[in-house]
C-alpha cells in the first residue's frame, strides 16, 4: 500500500478520470453522475461519473476497499440495509433516478438482477429458488412458473444437470452450479442488468471457466457489470473496464486498450501487479 | 511418568525458542541456537524448573481438569437422580410378598415388608428384652434392626403401618392363602378368605378357586362402573341441562325483569321442563337401585390375622390376590394391572390411591395450550425486536428487561396471574357474558386458561431470547440474495428468514416447554386443585371448559408427598408420579426435537 503523503500528492491527478469506453450502439443503460456515497462519518465514494453500456459487459477493478461493491451495491440500492449510509449525486437507470422517492425499491430490485460472491441459494427445492422472485410477486400460475424455470435455468446452462431433479433441495449441489442457479435466480425475473459482485472468487477453475461462458452468452440480452478481483477474468469477460483507486474512478475504457495501454499511471501499475 | 520425560523435554524446547528470541535484544541472553545446545547438552537446573511451570500452565491443563471434574459431577448427579426415581418409580408397584410375624409375645402382625433400618434403642425399650438379645444388641454397639411393615386393614387397626423389631420376632413366615386385597375405601386389608358369598349362596374360604373368584369379581366391578356411569354420565347430563334450563331463566330475569311477561312465560317453561327432567332421576335411581340390590349378594367375608371378620361386597374391590402364591407372571400381571390403574383411573382416597389421569390431562392440556400461547407472542416480539426496531439504547433496555423476567420468582407470575388474569379480566368477562351465573365465578377464579397464560408470561423471555438468537444466525447472503430478488423485508422475513431460524425457535419452544411443564408454585394460585370434579374437556358444548380448574402432575406429587394423611404411605406414589411427569415432558420434549430435526435437515441437506 502507498503511504499517506503519497496519496495527498497524487490528489490532484485522481481529478481527472481517464476516459474512453466502448459505446453501445443500444447507448447507456445505468448513467451515474458525480455519485458520492457515505458509511457515517466515513465517504466511499467521491463523486464519481460513469455511463454504464447497454448489453455490454463492465468489470469494475481495483485494489480492496477502493469501493467497487459499493458503487455496484448502489446501484441496485443493497446499501440501504446498512445504517447511517448517506449518498449525493444520481445514479439513473434508462433515465430514471433510482433515489425518486416515487421509485419503489422492491421494483427497482427486480429490474437489476444480482449475483453475490458467495453462491447463496435458498435452502428450498431448485425448482423454487429459481421461481423465488416470481413467488415474492404472487405469481402462481403453475405453467407460467415451469415455463420462467426452464427458461431461466436454460440461459443459466444448469438445465440439462437438473431438468430431472427440480424438486430436489438446492443446497444438495455442488458449488458451480449453486451460482448458475443463483444467475438463472437473478434472471427469473427478466431484468435488464445483472450485477455480479466477484461471482467467481468461491469457485475453484472449472467453475469458474463454465461463468464466464455464462456471462458471455448472458450479454446478448442482459447489461452486466462485474466486480472482479482477478484482472485476467476481467479481460477475458469485459468489454468496458473502470478501474477503481480510494472511492475514486480513476479510469473508464475499452478493456483491451486498457489493459493493452493503460492511460493512467495508476492503472498501469495496478494492472502490471505494482501495487494492490 | 520417567518413561514421558524424554518427550516432554523435546516438547520444552520447541516452545521455548520463540520467547526467547523475543527477548533476545533486551535481555542479552545467548542467541537461540546456544540456548538449544546448552539445554540438549547440560540444561541448567534452575531454568528448567521455571519453565516446566511455565509450560504446565501455558497448556492450562488444571484448567481442563476442572471443567472435566464439573462436567462429571454434573453429569453424575442426573444420572443419580434419574436412577434414584427410576428405580423406585419402577419398583413401586411391583406386589411383594406378605410376611407373617409372630412375636415373641404371641401377638401376629400380617403385612409387606416396607423397609428395615437399625436404630439405638433406649433403655427402655430394652428392659424387657430377654438377655440374649440384650447381649447381641451390647455388641452391635447398642443398635439393632427393625422392620416397617404395610399391614393394611386401617379401618381394624387405626394405623398403616407396624414396626417388627428384630429381637422381639419369634419367626417370620410366608404362609399361603393369604391374601393382599386393595378396596375403593380404607386401603389395602391383609388376611385370609372366610366365605365367598356369590348369588346368595356361601362358599367356605378354602373352597373358593381363585377363577371363580376373579370372574365375579370382574362382574362385580363391571356393575359397579355401571352404577358409576349411571351417576356421573347420565344424572350429570340431566342435572348440566336444569343448571342450562336455570341459567337460562337468570338470563331473562336479567334482561326484563321479575315481573315481565317474558320472565313468568319463561318461568312456567323451566318448572315444566325442570320437573320432566326430575323425572328423569327417579328412572334412573331405580335403575341404580336394581344393581344395587343384584350386587349386595355378591360378598367375601375376610379374616385379618388376628382373626376379626369383615365383609365387603364385591364391587368394593380393587383387586385381590394371593400374595404367597404368585407365580413371576401372576406378579407381573398385577405389577401392569397396577400401572393401568394407575394410568387411566381417577384418584381415590385422597389422591394417595387410584390413578392420576385427570392430572396427566391437565399438565399435557396446560403445556399445550401454554405453547399455543407464547409461540405466536414470542415469536412476533422477537421479530419485531431483532428485524425491526432499530438497534440502540432503548432496544438494549427492553432485552435487558426480557432477560431479566426470567429471573423473577414463579410465585410472583403466579400471584400476578391471579390478580390481574382471574381477578381483573376474568370479573370483566363474567360480569359480560356470564351475569347469570354471578355470584358463582366462571373466567373470575383460576382455571385453566389463566394458568396457561400465567406461564406463558413466564417462559416468554425463553422463547424471546432463543428467536432473537435464531434469527440473528440466519446468514446474511440469505436476506440479501431474497432483498435482491425483489422480495420486500416481510417477504423475506416470511419466506427465508423464518423458516431458517424455525430449528432455533423450536429449542427456544422446547425449553419453554420444560420449564412449563414442571412448574408448580405459580399454579397453585391460578387454577390447579387437589381434586378436580370435572375435567377441562368433556361432552358438553363446546367440549374444551378452559375456565375449569385442573389437576396437575406437579402439584399432585406435592399434595400426596407431604398434605396426605400418611406420607409413608405416599412415599412410593410420589416418586411414581415424578416418574410419570419426567416421562411425560420426556417425551413432549422428544416430539418437539423430533419436529426440528426434520426441519433442520432440510436446511443443512448435503452443503457441498
Amino acid at each position: 500500500m502507498v503511504s499517506n503523503t503519497a496519496v495527498v500528492e497524487q490528489e490532484a491527478e485522481f481529478e481527472t478520470t481517464a476516459y474512453h469506453p466502448v459505446e453501445s450502439e443500444l447507448g447507456s443503460v445505468i448513467d451515474i453522475d458525480e455519485f458520492s456515497f457515505w458509511y457515517g462519518e466515513k465517504q466511499a465514494l467521491f463523486g464519481n461519473t460513469m455511463k454504464i453500456q447497454k448489453e455490454l459487459v463492465t468489470a469494475l477493478i481495483g485494489p480492496s476497499g477502493c469501493g467497487k461493491s459499493t458503487l455496484l451495491r448502489a446501484l441496485n440500492r443493497m446499501n440501504d440495509l446498512i445504517d447511517g449510509i448517506r449518498s449525493e449525486g444520481k445514479i439513473a437507470i434508462e433515465g430514471t433516478d433510482i433515489h425518486d422517492p416515487r421509485v419503489e425499491v422492491i421494483e427497482l430490485r427486480k429490474r437489476l438482477g444480482m449475483v453475490f460472491q458467495k453462491p447463496n441459494p435458498f435452502p428450498m427445492s431448485i425448482f423454487e429458488n429459481v421461481v423465488y422472485p416470481l413467488r415474492v410477486d404472487g405469481i402462481r400460475d403453475r405453467n407460467l412458473l415451469e415455463e420462467t424455470c426452464e427458461r431461466s435455468l436454460r440461459d443459466a446452462a444448469l438445465w440439462d444437470e437438473v431438468s430431472d431433479r427440480l424438486q430436489d433441495n438446492a443446497l444438495g449441489l455442488s458449488g458451480g452450479q449453486q451460482q448458475r442457479l443463483c444467475i438463472a435466480r437473478a434472471i427469473a425475473s427478466e431484468p435488464e442488468i445483472i450485477l455480479m459482485d466477484e461471482p467467481c472468487s468461491a469457485l475453484d477453475p472449472i467453475a469458474t471457466a463454465r461463468i464466464e461462458d455464462l456471462i458471455a452468452q448472458l450479454k446478448e440480452n442482459f447489461s452486466i457489470v462485474i466486480v472482479t478481483h482477478n484482472m485476467q477474468q476481467a479481460a477475458r469477460v469485459s468489454d468496458n473496464t473502470a478501474f477503481m483507486f480510494l472511492g475514486r474512478l480513476i479510469e473508464y475504457g475499452e478493456t483491451k486498450k486498457m489493459f493493452m495501454n493503460p492511460m493512467h499511471v495508476r492503472t498501469s501499475d495496478y494492472i502490471t501487479g505494482r501495487f494492490g | 511418568m520417567k518413561a514421558k520425560e524424554p518427550k516432554k523435554r523435546k516438547e520444552k524446547r520447541e516452545t521455548e525458542i520463540p520467547s526467547v528470541d523475543e527477548d533476545s535484544g533486551n535481555h542479552k541472553e545467548p542467541p537461540p541456537e546456544t540456548a538449544e545446545v546448552a539445554e540438549t547438552e547440560k540444561s541448567p537446573p534452575g531454568r528448567t524448573g521455571l519453565r516446566a511451570s511455565i509450560d504446565f500452565k501455558a497448556r492450562g491443563e488444571p484448567f481442563v481438569w476442572i471443567m472435566g471434574g464439573a462436567l462429571a459431577l454434573g453429569v453424575l448427579m442426573i444420572i443419580g437422580f434419574l436412577a434414584l426415581v427410576l428405580w423406585n418409580g419402577i419398583v413401586t408397584f411391583y406386589p411383594g410378598p406378605v410376611e407373617v410375624v409372630t412375636l415373641k409375645n404371641g401377638k401376629k402382625i400380617a403385612g409387606e415388608p416396607f423397609r428395615s433400618e437399625s436404630f439405638r434403642p433406649s433403655e427402655d425399650q430394652l428392659k424387657g428384652v430377654d438377655p440374649e438379645s440384650r447381649r447381641a444388641i451390647r455388641e452391635a454397639d447398642g443398635f439393632a434392626s427393625r422392620t416397617l411393615y404395610r399391614i393394611g386393614n386401617f379401618d381394624v387397626y387405626n394405623e398403616d403401618f407396624k414396626w417388627a423389631v428384630a429381637h422381639q420376632v419369634a419367626k417370620t413366615e410366608t404362609p399361603p392363602g393369604i391374601f393382599f386385597v386393595e378396596r375403593r375405601e380404607w386401603g389395602p386389608f391383609i388376611g385370609f378368605i372366610k366365605t365367598l358369598t356369590l348369588d346368595g349362596r356361601s362358599v367356605p374360604g378354602e373352597k373358593v378357586s381363585l377363577g371363580t373368584l376373579y370372574a365375579a369379581h370382574d362382574e362385580a366391578v363391571a356393575r359397579r362402573e355401571a352404577v358409576r356411569s349411571i351417576e356421573v354420565d347420565e344424572i350429570g347430563a340431566i342435572n348440566y341441562y336444569i343448571e342450562e334450563d336455570r341459567l337460562a331463566l337468570r338470563r331473562t330475569e336479567l334482561d326484563y325483569g321479575k315481573k315481565s311477561a317474558e320472565y313468568h312465560t319463561e318461568k312456567e317453561k323451566f318448572e315444566r321442563q325442570t320437573k320432566e327432567r326430575r323425572a328423569g332421576f327417579t328412572v334412573l335411581k331405580k335403575r341404580i337401585a336394581a344393581i344395587n340390590e343384584e350386587d349386595e349378594k355378591y360378598k367375601i367375608t375376610l379374616t385379618e390375622i388376628g382373626g376379626r371378620e369383615k365383609q365387603l361386597r364385591l364391587s368394593e374391590l380393587v383387586r385381590i390376590y394371593p400374595a404367597n402364591d404368585l407365580s413371576f407372571f401372576g406378579k407381573m400381571g398385577v405389577y401392569f394391572s397396577r400401572w393401568g390403574e394407575f394410568l387411566t383411573d381417577d384418584p381415590r382416597e385422597a389422591n394417595t390411591e387410584g390413578g392420576v389421569l385427570p392430572a396427566i390431562f391437565g399438565t399435557v392440556m396446560m403445556t399445550l395450550l401454554m405453547v399455543v400461547f407464547v409461540a405466536p407472542f414470542g415469536v412476533v416480539t422477537a421479530l419485531y425486536l431483532r428485524e425491526y426496531a432499530k438497534q440502540g439504547t432503548l432496544v438494549s433496555i427492553v432485552r435487558i428487561c426480557v432477560n431479566n423476567l426470567a429471573g423473577v420468582p414463579s410465585i410472583v407470575y403466579g400471584v400476578f396471574g391471579l390478580g390481574f388474569f382471574a381477578y381483573t379480566i376474568g370479573i370483566r368477562i363474567d360480569q359480560l357474558f356470564y351475569p347469570e351465573k354471578l355470584p358463582n365465578p366462571t373466567y373470575g377464579t383460576g382455571g385453566l386458561l389463566w394458568a396457561s397464560l400465567t406461564l406463558a408470561l413466564l417462559t416468554v423471555p425463553v422463547v424471546i431470547v432463543a428467536t432473537e438468537e435464531a434469527l440473528a444466525a440466519v446468514p446474511r447472503s440469505m436476506r440479501e440474495g431474497s432483498l435482491a430478488c425483489g422480495a420486500s423485508k416481510w417477504q423475506t422475513i416470511r419466506n427465508i428468514v423464518l423458516p431458517q431460524a424455525m430449528p432455533g425457535i423450536m429449542t427456544g419452544l422446547i425449553l419453554a416447554m420444560a420449564r412449563g411443564a414442571g412448574e408448580v408454585a405459580p399454579l397453585m394460585l391460578v387454577g390447579v386443585v387437589k381434586l378436580a370434579p370435572e375435567l377441562p374437556f368433556d361432552s358438553f358444548f363446546p367440549f374444551l371448559h378452559p375456565e375449569r380448574s385442573f389437576m396437575h402432575l406437579g402439584f399432585h406429587i406435592y399434595d400426596v408427598g407431604f398434605q396426605s394423611r400418611n406420607s409413608e404411605a405416599g412415599k412410593p406414589m410420589v416418586f411414581v408420579t415424578t416418574l410419570l411427569l419426567i416421562a411425560i415432558i420426556a417425551f413432549m420434549n422428544a416430539f418437539a426435537i423430533m419436529i426440528r430435526n426434520r426441519l433442520r435437515r432440510k436446511f443443512v441437506e448435503g452443503q457441498f
